[in-house]
Protein backbone atom coordinates (compact mmCIF):
# COMPACT_ATOMS: atom_id res chain seq x y z
CA UNK A 1 0.00 0.00 0.00
CA UNK A 2 1.53 3.22 -0.95
CA UNK A 3 1.22 6.29 1.26
CA UNK A 4 -1.33 8.13 -0.45
CA UNK A 5 -4.05 5.85 -0.09
CA UNK A 6 -2.92 4.97 3.91
CA UNK A 7 -3.71 8.39 4.35
CA UNK A 8 -6.68 8.22 2.16
CA UNK A 9 -8.01 5.61 3.99
CA UNK A 10 -7.20 7.32 7.36
CA UNK A 11 -9.14 10.18 6.37
CA UNK A 12 -11.92 8.08 5.23
CA UNK A 13 -12.14 6.46 8.84
CA UNK A 14 -11.65 9.25 10.62
CA UNK A 15 -15.02 10.61 9.13
CA UNK A 16 -16.77 7.24 9.74
CA UNK A 17 -15.63 7.25 13.16
CA UNK A 18 -17.41 10.94 13.23
CA UNK A 19 -20.48 9.63 11.28
CA UNK A 20 -20.57 7.31 13.83
CA UNK A 21 -20.55 9.16 17.21
CA UNK A 22 -23.69 11.19 15.51
CA UNK A 23 -25.26 7.82 14.90
CA UNK A 24 -24.88 6.24 18.42
CA UNK A 25 -24.84 9.64 20.43
CA UNK A 26 -28.72 9.78 18.71
CA UNK A 27 -28.05 12.53 16.63
CA UNK A 28 -30.85 12.76 14.08
CA UNK A 29 -29.34 10.41 11.77
CA UNK A 30 -30.28 12.51 8.31
CA UNK A 31 -26.20 13.72 8.09
CA UNK A 32 -24.84 15.25 5.39
CA UNK A 33 -24.35 12.61 2.80
CA UNK A 34 -20.97 13.61 1.97
CA UNK A 35 -20.09 12.65 5.38
CA UNK A 36 -19.08 8.75 5.03
CA UNK A 37 -19.41 6.81 1.82
CA UNK A 38 -23.17 5.80 1.15
CA UNK A 39 -22.61 1.70 1.86
CA UNK A 40 -21.06 2.46 4.71
CA UNK A 41 -23.80 4.35 6.46
CA UNK A 42 -26.39 2.34 5.47
CA UNK A 43 -23.80 -1.05 7.00
CA UNK A 44 -23.55 1.48 10.06
CA UNK A 45 -27.27 2.43 10.20
CA UNK A 46 -28.00 -1.77 9.76
CA UNK A 47 -25.16 -3.12 12.61
CA UNK A 48 -26.74 -0.21 15.24
CA UNK A 49 -30.19 -1.72 14.53
CA UNK A 50 -29.56 -5.46 14.00
CA UNK A 51 -26.49 -5.95 17.11
CA UNK A 52 -29.00 -5.27 20.19
CA UNK A 53 -27.27 -5.36 23.72
CA UNK A 54 -28.23 -8.58 25.31
CA UNK A 55 -29.08 -8.84 28.82
CA UNK A 56 -28.45 -11.77 30.74
CA UNK A 57 -31.42 -13.64 32.18
CA UNK A 58 -32.34 -12.02 35.47
CA UNK A 59 -31.64 -15.55 37.56
CA UNK A 60 -28.50 -15.49 36.31
CA UNK A 61 -28.04 -11.99 37.66
CA UNK A 62 -28.72 -12.37 40.90
CA UNK A 63 -26.92 -16.17 41.44
CA UNK A 64 -23.67 -14.03 39.99
CA UNK A 65 -24.56 -11.42 42.14
CA UNK A 66 -24.56 -13.59 45.29
CA UNK A 67 -21.56 -15.39 44.66
CA UNK A 68 -19.55 -12.29 44.56
CA UNK A 69 -21.12 -11.09 47.59
CA UNK A 70 -19.76 -14.13 49.04
CA UNK A 71 -16.61 -13.36 47.84
CA UNK A 72 -16.54 -9.79 48.78
CA UNK A 73 -17.99 -10.81 52.46
CA UNK A 74 -14.67 -13.52 52.31
CA UNK A 75 -12.28 -10.11 51.58
CA UNK A 76 -13.54 -8.31 53.88
CA UNK A 77 -11.59 -9.28 56.72
CA UNK A 78 -8.10 -8.30 55.01
CA UNK A 79 -9.62 -5.02 54.42
CA UNK A 80 -10.57 -4.78 57.59
CA UNK A 81 -6.72 -4.69 58.63
CA UNK A 82 -7.33 -0.78 59.01
CA UNK A 83 -10.31 -1.20 61.53
CA UNK A 84 -13.52 -0.84 58.45
CA UNK A 85 -15.68 -3.38 57.91
CA UNK A 86 -14.70 -5.70 60.57
CA UNK A 87 -16.15 -9.03 60.73
CA UNK A 88 -15.47 -11.54 63.66
CA UNK A 89 -13.59 -14.30 63.16
CA UNK A 90 -15.16 -17.63 62.95
CA UNK A 91 -13.96 -20.12 65.75
CA UNK A 92 -13.55 -24.04 65.32
CA UNK A 93 -13.99 -26.21 68.19
CA UNK A 94 -11.05 -27.78 69.11
CA UNK A 95 -11.23 -31.54 68.09
CA UNK A 96 -11.92 -33.70 70.96
CA UNK A 97 -12.37 -36.78 68.66
CA UNK A 98 -9.48 -37.06 65.86
CA UNK A 99 -12.04 -38.57 63.45
CA UNK A 100 -13.95 -35.38 63.80
CA UNK A 101 -13.37 -33.24 60.68
CA UNK A 102 -12.02 -29.68 62.12
CA UNK A 103 -13.48 -27.90 58.66
CA UNK A 104 -16.94 -29.40 59.76
CA UNK A 105 -18.77 -26.37 61.32
CA UNK A 106 -21.05 -28.92 63.51
CA UNK A 107 -19.43 -31.97 64.33
CA UNK A 108 -22.00 -32.66 66.98
CA UNK A 109 -24.87 -32.52 64.33
CA UNK A 110 -24.89 -36.35 64.26
CA UNK A 111 -24.72 -36.83 68.04
CA UNK A 112 -22.98 -36.33 70.93
CA UNK A 113 -19.57 -36.43 70.78
CA UNK A 114 -17.72 -38.03 74.01
CA UNK A 115 -14.27 -37.28 74.51
CA UNK A 116 -12.27 -40.50 74.87
CA UNK A 117 -9.19 -38.74 76.44
CA UNK A 118 -8.17 -35.71 77.60
CA UNK A 119 -6.88 -33.21 75.01
CA UNK A 120 -3.23 -32.53 75.42
CA UNK A 121 -3.11 -28.13 75.11
CA UNK A 122 0.35 -26.66 74.56
CA UNK A 123 0.68 -23.18 75.89
CA UNK A 124 -3.08 -23.66 77.06
CA UNK A 125 -4.71 -23.40 80.75
CA UNK A 126 -3.32 -26.91 81.92
CA UNK A 127 0.01 -26.24 81.31
CA UNK A 128 0.32 -23.07 83.46
CA UNK A 129 -1.38 -25.00 86.43
CA UNK A 130 1.73 -27.60 85.97
CA UNK A 131 4.50 -24.48 85.66
CA UNK A 132 2.86 -23.08 88.79
CA UNK A 133 3.53 -26.35 90.99
CA UNK A 134 6.78 -26.83 89.68
CA UNK A 135 7.48 -23.65 90.53
CA UNK A 136 6.19 -23.80 94.01
CA UNK A 137 8.24 -26.91 94.46
CA UNK A 138 11.72 -25.17 93.70
CA UNK A 139 10.83 -22.28 95.94
CA UNK A 140 10.44 -24.75 98.84
CA UNK A 141 13.68 -26.51 98.42
CA UNK A 142 15.59 -23.12 97.69
CA UNK A 143 14.32 -21.80 100.43
CA UNK A 144 15.11 -24.90 102.60
CA UNK A 145 18.94 -25.04 101.66
CA UNK A 146 21.34 -23.45 102.67
CA UNK A 147 22.45 -20.45 100.16
CA UNK A 148 26.29 -20.45 99.48
CA UNK A 149 26.48 -16.78 98.52
CA UNK A 150 26.78 -14.61 101.43
CA UNK A 151 24.84 -11.53 99.88
CA UNK A 152 22.04 -13.88 99.67
CA UNK A 153 22.25 -14.88 103.52
CA UNK A 154 22.26 -11.75 104.41
CA UNK A 155 19.24 -11.41 102.62
CA UNK A 156 17.57 -14.03 104.11
CA UNK A 157 18.34 -13.36 108.12
CA UNK A 158 16.98 -9.90 107.18
CA UNK A 159 13.54 -11.17 105.95
CA UNK A 160 13.63 -13.46 108.69
CA UNK A 161 13.96 -10.92 111.43
CA UNK A 162 11.28 -8.89 110.06
CA UNK A 163 9.39 -12.43 109.85
CA UNK A 164 9.26 -12.46 113.35
CA UNK A 165 8.55 -8.63 114.19
CA UNK A 166 4.29 -8.07 115.05
CA UNK A 167 2.62 -6.80 112.15
CA UNK A 168 0.75 -3.42 112.05
CA UNK A 169 0.96 -0.15 114.16
CA UNK A 170 1.41 0.41 117.28
CA UNK A 171 -0.72 3.48 118.71
CA UNK B 1 4.01 21.58 68.99
CA UNK B 2 5.41 19.98 65.17
CA UNK B 3 4.60 22.29 62.21
CA UNK B 4 2.90 21.37 59.13
CA UNK B 5 5.14 20.47 56.93
CA UNK B 6 3.83 22.73 53.75
CA UNK B 7 4.81 21.96 50.13
CA UNK B 8 3.97 22.20 47.00
CA UNK B 9 1.91 19.64 44.95
CA UNK B 10 4.13 17.88 42.30
CA UNK B 11 3.27 18.04 38.76
CA UNK B 12 2.80 13.64 39.23
CA UNK B 13 0.28 14.55 41.94
CA UNK B 14 -1.67 17.25 39.83
CA UNK B 15 -2.02 15.36 37.14
CA UNK B 16 -2.61 12.16 38.98
CA UNK B 17 -5.84 14.59 40.87
CA UNK B 18 -6.92 15.66 37.62
CA UNK B 19 -6.74 12.27 36.34
CA UNK B 20 -8.43 10.78 38.99
CA UNK B 21 -11.46 13.09 38.07
CA UNK B 22 -12.15 11.96 35.00
CA UNK B 23 -12.63 8.51 35.80
CA UNK B 24 -16.85 8.24 35.78
CA UNK B 25 -17.02 5.30 38.07
CA UNK B 26 -14.15 6.45 40.52
CA UNK B 27 -16.57 7.10 43.43
CA UNK B 28 -18.17 3.67 43.03
CA UNK B 29 -15.00 2.33 42.16
CA UNK B 30 -13.50 3.45 45.65
CA UNK B 31 -16.76 2.67 48.01
CA UNK B 32 -15.81 -1.06 46.66
CA UNK B 33 -12.29 -1.05 47.56
CA UNK B 34 -13.10 0.20 50.63
CA UNK B 35 -15.88 -2.32 51.12
CA UNK B 36 -16.13 -5.82 48.85
CA UNK B 37 -19.85 -5.76 49.40
CA UNK B 38 -20.14 -2.55 47.35
CA UNK B 39 -18.69 -4.33 44.35
CA UNK B 40 -22.27 -4.79 43.25
CA UNK B 41 -22.76 -1.93 42.32
CA UNK B 42 -19.98 -1.73 39.26
CA UNK B 43 -21.58 -5.35 38.88
CA UNK B 44 -24.86 -4.31 38.53
CA UNK B 45 -23.79 -1.68 35.82
CA UNK B 46 -21.72 -3.35 33.38
CA UNK B 47 -22.96 -6.86 33.76
CA UNK B 48 -24.91 -6.57 30.69
CA UNK B 49 -22.25 -4.83 28.33
CA UNK B 50 -20.01 -7.92 29.60
CA UNK B 51 -22.74 -10.56 29.23
CA UNK B 52 -23.20 -8.93 25.55
CA UNK B 53 -19.88 -8.54 24.42
CA UNK B 54 -19.21 -12.17 25.69
CA UNK B 55 -22.49 -13.32 24.12
CA UNK B 56 -21.48 -12.03 20.48
CA UNK B 57 -18.15 -12.59 20.68
CA UNK B 58 -18.97 -16.67 21.47
CA UNK B 59 -22.18 -17.00 19.88
CA UNK B 60 -23.34 -19.13 22.92
CA UNK B 61 -25.73 -18.38 25.98
CA UNK B 62 -23.91 -20.63 28.51
CA UNK B 63 -20.46 -19.74 27.18
CA UNK B 64 -21.24 -16.09 27.63
CA UNK B 65 -22.57 -16.59 31.37
CA UNK B 66 -19.06 -18.44 31.86
CA UNK B 67 -16.99 -15.60 30.50
CA UNK B 68 -19.22 -13.02 32.54
CA UNK B 69 -18.36 -14.85 35.31
CA UNK B 70 -15.32 -15.45 35.42
CA UNK B 71 -14.86 -11.84 34.47
CA UNK B 72 -16.49 -9.98 37.19
CA UNK B 73 -14.50 -12.65 39.77
CA UNK B 74 -11.22 -11.58 38.75
CA UNK B 75 -12.42 -8.16 38.93
CA UNK B 76 -13.71 -8.30 42.27
CA UNK B 77 -10.36 -9.87 43.06
CA UNK B 78 -8.46 -7.99 41.20
CA UNK B 79 -9.42 -4.82 42.30
CA UNK B 80 -7.25 -3.82 45.15
CA UNK B 81 -4.66 -3.70 41.84
CA UNK B 82 -6.72 -1.34 39.45
CA UNK B 83 -4.76 2.09 38.82
CA UNK B 84 -6.58 4.92 37.21
CA UNK B 85 -5.26 5.86 34.09
CA UNK B 86 -7.25 8.17 32.05
CA UNK B 87 -6.15 10.59 29.40
CA UNK B 88 -7.24 14.03 29.65
CA UNK B 89 -8.02 13.37 25.76
CA UNK B 90 -10.38 10.25 27.03
CA UNK B 91 -13.23 12.80 27.70
CA UNK B 92 -15.28 13.47 31.00
CA UNK B 93 -16.88 10.29 30.12
CA UNK B 94 -14.23 8.46 30.06
CA UNK B 95 -14.02 5.44 32.55
CA UNK B 96 -10.90 3.55 33.13
CA UNK B 97 -12.61 1.10 35.37
CA UNK B 98 -14.22 0.18 32.19
CA UNK B 99 -11.87 -0.18 29.74
CA UNK B 100 -10.15 -2.35 33.35
CA UNK B 101 -12.85 -4.53 32.80
CA UNK B 102 -12.91 -5.17 29.08
CA UNK B 103 -9.60 -5.98 28.82
CA UNK B 104 -9.89 -8.76 31.55
CA UNK B 105 -13.42 -10.02 29.44
CA UNK B 106 -11.77 -9.78 26.60
CA UNK B 107 -8.18 -12.44 27.91
CA UNK B 108 -11.24 -14.47 29.54
CA UNK B 109 -12.84 -14.89 26.33
CA UNK B 110 -10.08 -15.47 23.90
CA UNK B 111 -8.98 -17.88 26.74
CA UNK B 112 -12.99 -19.67 26.03
CA UNK B 113 -12.46 -19.41 22.21
CA UNK B 114 -8.93 -20.98 22.54
CA UNK B 115 -10.32 -23.95 24.82
CA UNK B 116 -13.02 -24.58 21.92
CA UNK B 117 -11.17 -24.10 19.06
CA UNK B 118 -11.98 -27.90 18.20
CA UNK B 119 -15.51 -26.88 18.40
CA UNK B 120 -17.64 -24.74 15.51
CA UNK B 121 -19.38 -21.51 16.79
CA UNK B 122 -22.93 -21.94 17.74
CA UNK B 123 -25.39 -19.60 16.06
CA UNK B 124 -27.26 -16.53 18.61
CA UNK B 125 -30.32 -18.82 18.64
CA UNK B 126 -31.00 -16.70 21.83
CA UNK B 127 -32.18 -13.43 20.15
CA UNK B 128 -34.95 -14.89 19.11
CA UNK B 129 -36.00 -14.24 22.66
CA UNK B 130 -35.54 -10.46 22.22
CA UNK B 131 -38.29 -8.69 20.70
CA UNK B 132 -40.82 -9.29 23.76
CA UNK B 133 -43.55 -7.28 21.93
CA UNK B 134 -46.96 -8.92 21.22
CA UNK B 135 -46.42 -8.20 17.08
CA UNK B 136 -45.39 -11.41 15.54
CA UNK B 137 -44.00 -9.62 12.26
CA UNK B 138 -42.01 -7.13 14.17
CA UNK B 139 -40.25 -9.78 16.15
CA UNK B 140 -39.84 -12.00 13.07
CA UNK B 141 -38.60 -8.81 11.17
CA UNK B 142 -36.12 -7.82 14.33
CA UNK B 143 -34.83 -11.51 14.45
CA UNK B 144 -34.23 -11.73 11.01
CA UNK B 145 -32.54 -8.09 11.16
CA UNK B 146 -30.12 -9.63 13.89
CA UNK B 147 -29.46 -12.45 12.44
CA UNK B 148 -28.36 -10.71 9.23
CA UNK B 149 -26.05 -8.25 11.20
CA UNK B 150 -24.69 -10.93 13.01
CA UNK B 151 -24.00 -13.32 10.26
CA UNK B 152 -22.74 -9.89 8.89
CA UNK B 153 -20.23 -9.83 11.31
CA UNK B 154 -19.35 -13.34 11.97
CA UNK B 155 -17.40 -13.38 8.77
CA UNK B 156 -15.50 -10.46 9.54
CA UNK B 157 -11.54 -11.33 10.62
CA UNK B 158 -11.25 -11.55 14.41
CA UNK B 159 -9.65 -7.96 15.20
CA UNK B 160 -12.32 -6.05 13.18
CA UNK B 161 -15.11 -7.93 14.79
CA UNK B 162 -14.34 -7.18 18.01
CA UNK B 163 -13.78 -4.16 17.35
CA UNK B 164 -17.11 -3.72 15.83
CA UNK B 165 -19.03 -5.60 18.98
CA UNK B 166 -17.32 -2.73 21.20
CA UNK B 167 -18.17 0.10 19.28
CA UNK B 168 -21.87 -0.73 18.03
CA UNK B 169 -22.98 -3.52 21.21
CA UNK B 170 -21.16 -1.86 23.92
CA UNK B 171 -21.54 1.82 22.31
CA UNK B 172 -17.24 2.04 23.91
CA UNK B 173 -15.61 4.90 22.39
CA UNK B 174 -12.87 4.51 20.08
CA UNK B 175 -9.90 5.70 22.43
CA UNK B 176 -11.99 2.78 25.00
CA UNK B 177 -11.69 0.43 22.11
CA UNK B 178 -7.90 1.34 21.36
CA UNK B 179 -6.82 0.95 24.88
CA UNK B 180 -9.01 -2.39 25.09
CA UNK B 181 -7.26 -4.13 22.70
CA UNK B 182 -4.01 -2.34 22.72
CA UNK B 183 -4.11 -0.49 19.71
CA UNK B 184 -3.77 3.35 18.61
CA UNK B 185 -7.05 4.94 18.01
CA UNK B 186 -6.41 5.17 14.11
CA UNK B 187 -6.19 1.55 13.89
CA UNK B 188 -9.13 0.87 15.77
CA UNK B 189 -10.63 3.38 13.23
CA UNK B 190 -9.64 1.57 10.21
CA UNK B 191 -10.33 -1.73 11.62
CA UNK B 192 -13.71 -0.10 12.06
CA UNK B 193 -14.02 1.32 8.41
CA UNK B 194 -13.44 -1.60 6.67
CA UNK B 195 -15.48 -3.29 8.70
CA UNK B 196 -18.22 -1.45 7.73
CA UNK B 197 -17.10 -1.73 4.10
CA UNK B 198 -17.17 -5.69 4.32
CA UNK B 199 -20.41 -5.64 5.85
CA UNK B 200 -22.02 -3.00 3.48
CA UNK B 201 -20.58 -5.22 0.73
CA UNK B 202 -22.04 -8.29 1.91
CA UNK B 203 -25.49 -6.57 2.40
CA UNK B 204 -24.87 -5.59 -1.55
CA UNK B 205 -24.09 -8.97 -2.42
CA UNK B 206 -26.67 -9.95 -0.90
CA UNK B 207 -29.59 -8.56 -2.80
Amino acid sequence: MTFPSRDAIEVEALRTDRYLEALLGGVPTAIDAGTTDGGVAVAAAHLTSGLVRVHPSFRFEDRLASRLADLAAAMRLPVAAGGEGAVAPSILPFPLDPEVDPADPSPAADGPVEPRRRPVLIGGAVASAALSIAGAAYVAWRLGRPPADPMARAVRTVHQQRAGRPSGRIV
Amino acid sequence: MARPVLRRASAAETTRSRIARLDADRALVEAARRDPERFDALYRKYVAQVYSYAYYELGDHHDAEDATERTFVSALIALPRFEERARPEDGTGASTFRIWLFRIARNVVANRRRDRRRHPVATLDALAGLADGVDVEARVSQRVEADAAWSAVARLPSDRRRAVILRFVDELSTAEIAEILGRSEGAVRVLIHRALRSVARDLGGGR
